[in-house]
């Protein structure tokens, strides 16, 4: 029984698509990384997937059934914006998630902060206590809507530990981010641009096979800049920097070749793995 | 200062609800003043009791709009009459003498009656014998503050869940739609009840406001009235996106009603071109309920029509107000995708 399995989803606001006949699917213990750029379509996904929005085409069914009210006792959700009420304190917030969820609180590690007001606490303990508010009814599936938005490494290194503690209890998390060293830490990867799916697999999955050309030259600020003018669109950067080394995703080895020697620049021009940043890039365009 | 004013400038005309009441707030005050502000009363429903009633027709000035004529009834009929806002003025001629009945609680139209005694008549002044303003307006205060609390902080406690995304975290939670609607508004009907209890209750004690007619007709219009601005608030919520729009909006709703209800110009003295809004807006019916009520103990049966029109309004807009705040929070496959929720998501 797959917490998630959608089918074909759609979903359209007038003439704009949001998210084109989408596919994906949840196992128990998973935890599966929704990557994507601002706009990609992961929140109109996730909000179709937890019923605030209805698909225009295609079909959700959770745990195998069609959604239900009765399903929202085995779902837990993080939104953007956290979804507590600042005005009162973490200990009422999750006292009333509490009494809804017809469960008693348990160790939600909120303690030292939990009789202060929502909207006084810094923003990483916020989000500690948003998570632990959707995790008091031990959910089977876990949404969380990029939850380490504007919090400290040190608190986001702590929410994943959270997170992959919730997955090893057999609960199926789905977690949407734009971070890519945070896809690292999914056990699976999809990858979402402009309202589709462009990948859907593990991060080694995603990128392998994929290659990239890596440019060593003295002149490497040269070669850059003689590269990065050939990038068609600069909102999708296919040259980049390694330290020195100039990597380009978007043109053949023997292209870049000829372009350095009619520019005179001596160079190594070699083949190399690509990194998943430049694989993702790569899908994106 | 240039790029400020430009700046200014764009940001105000893409702000479409702050154009509209920028530019109709005035023109619509122009016009309820201009319609609506008259303390002048040009037209009196007058009843004529006693033998010589069908005689003293013919001397009257012509203000007095002869509405009842009955020549076997005294001044105990006439004090029914006024009592049940069936006439403003009666006038009794019997054998024994001459009288003139006045409505005190329509402070303008006595203070017209007043100027246009007709020679021989002693007027007597009704259930508000010394034209006193307060106790005409607290009843109809009771109500403003009621509309208030309805409309304003309902609207805002709806539309900050809204901002807070809190309404959103209520939807995906086990709870059934109507489990989050009256979880929301009881505590504002509560709140509600106990403002007309304080409100009542301190314009009894401090401005000596009589409570001449019957608790259970009060109580049964203060609930409807409450059901109504409820609702009104609910419903302004669900098309407002921030509570300033909700202010906004409530704002353009309460001025009529301050204006046009009757609460301090005579309906009677409002030209015919704004008269029929009031008849459409409820604090217009809970002033004549609350007036009748305490000031002069109108018969209960006489106030069913009111009632009636606040209980049909409180079904339209209470109902039309649950019916769009449901499909915030449970929308159906026919939603409209542009509603706030559905807006919210194509934000990221």
């Amino acid at each position: 029984m797959k917490p998630i399995e959608a089918t074909g989803v759609t979903r359209t606001f007038g003439t704009f698509t949001a998210v084109n006949n989408a596919n994906i699917t949840l196992h128990t213990g998973e935890v599966v990384g929704l990557l994507g750029a601002n706009g990609a379509g992961k929140t109109t996904l996730i909000k179709m997937i937890l019923g605030l929005l209805i698909p225009t085409a295609g079909h959700i069914r959770l745990f195998g059934r069609p959604q239900s009210r009765q399903q929202r006792h085995r779902i837990g959700y993080v939104p953007q914006n956290l979804g507590l009420y600042p005005d009162l304190t973490a200990k009422e917030n999750l006292e009333f998630r509490t009494k809804i969820f017809g469960v008693t609180a348990q160790n939600t590690g909120i303690t030292p902060f939990g009789n202060k007001l929502v909207g006084s606490i810094p923003l990483g303990l916020q989000r500690r206590a948003a998570f632990a508010a959707a995790t008091q009814h031990q959910p089977e599936l876990l949404i969380l809507d990029e939850p380490t938005s504007g919090v400290s490494p040190l608190a986001r290194s702590k929410l994943w530990d959270q997170i992959h503690a919730r997955a090893e209890n057999e609960t199926a998390v789905l977690v949407s981010t734009h971070y890519m060293d945070e896809a690292l830490q999914t056990d699976r990867l999809i990858v979402m641009a402009e309202g589709k799916i462009l990948a859907d697999g593990s991060a080694n999955e995603i990128v392998a096979g994929r290659k990239t050309v890596e440019i060593t030259t003295d002149r490497w600020a040269d070669a850059f800049n003689l590269l990065d003018c050939d990038s068609p669109d600069s909102s999708t950067p296919r040259v980049s920097l390694a330290g020195r080394k100039v990597r380009v995703m978007s043109q053949s080895i023997d292209t870049i070749r000829d372009k350095l020697d009619k520019a005179g620049i001596n160079a190594d021009v070699k083949l190399v793995d690509a990194t998943l940043d430049e694989t993702i890039v790569k899908l994106a365009s | 200062m240039q790029a400020m004013i430009v700046k200014e400038f764009r940001q105000m005309r893409r702000d479409r609800r702050t154009v509209a009441l920028m530019a109709g707030l005035p023109l619509l005050l122009l016009i309820v003043f201009g319609y609506a502000a008259r303390f002048d009363v040009t037209e009196i429903d007058t009843a004529l009791l006693g033998p010589g009633a069908v005689e003293m027709a013919t001397t009257l000035d012509p203000v007095f709009n002869v509405v009842t004529v009955n020549e076997l009834a005294g001044a105990d009929v006439g004090q029914d009459l006024l009592r049940n806002s069936e006439a403003g003025v009666v006038f009794v001629h019997t054998d024994s003498g001459q009288s003139m009945l006045i409505d005190g609680t329509e402070l303008f139209m006595a203070q017209s009656a007043l100027r246009r005694v007709p020679p021989g008549f002693q007027p007597n002044l009704l259930f508000n014998p010394n034209l006193d303003t307060a106790k005409v307006m607290v009843p109809a205060l009771i109500g403003l503050v009621l509309l208030f609390i309805g409309t304003v902080i309902t609207s805002l406690g709806v539309v900050r869940e809204r901002e807070q995304g809190t309404l959103e975290q209520l939807a995906v939670m086990p709870l059934r739609a109507v489990d989050v609607i009256v979880g929301k508004i009881a505590p504002y009907f509560v709140v509600a009840l106990l403002d007309i209890t304080i409100v009542t209750l301190a314009g009894l004690w401090l401005f000596d406001v009589p409570f001449k007619g019957s608790f259970p007709m009060f109580a049964l219009f203060s609930l409807t009235f409450i059901f109504v601005v409820l609702g009104l608030g609910v419903a302004i919520s669900t098309v407002s996106k921030s509570q300033s729009e909700a202010i906004q909006l409530a704002i353009m709703l309460l001025l009529p009603q301050i204006m046009l209800s009757g609460m301090i110009f005579p309906l009677e003295s409002m030209s015919a071109e704004v008269r029929w809004i009031g008849y459409f807006l409820p604090l217009t019916w809970f002033v004549i309920g609350a007036r009748g009520i305490l000031l002069k103990g109108t018969d209960p049966a006489t106030l069913l029509f009111p009632l009636g029109i606040l209980v049909l309004m409180a079904i339209v807009v209470f109902g039309i107000a649950v019916f769009r705040f449901h499909r915030d929070i449970a929308p159906k496959r026919s939603s409209n995708p542009t509603s706030p929720v559905s807006a919210a998501a194509v934000e990221s």
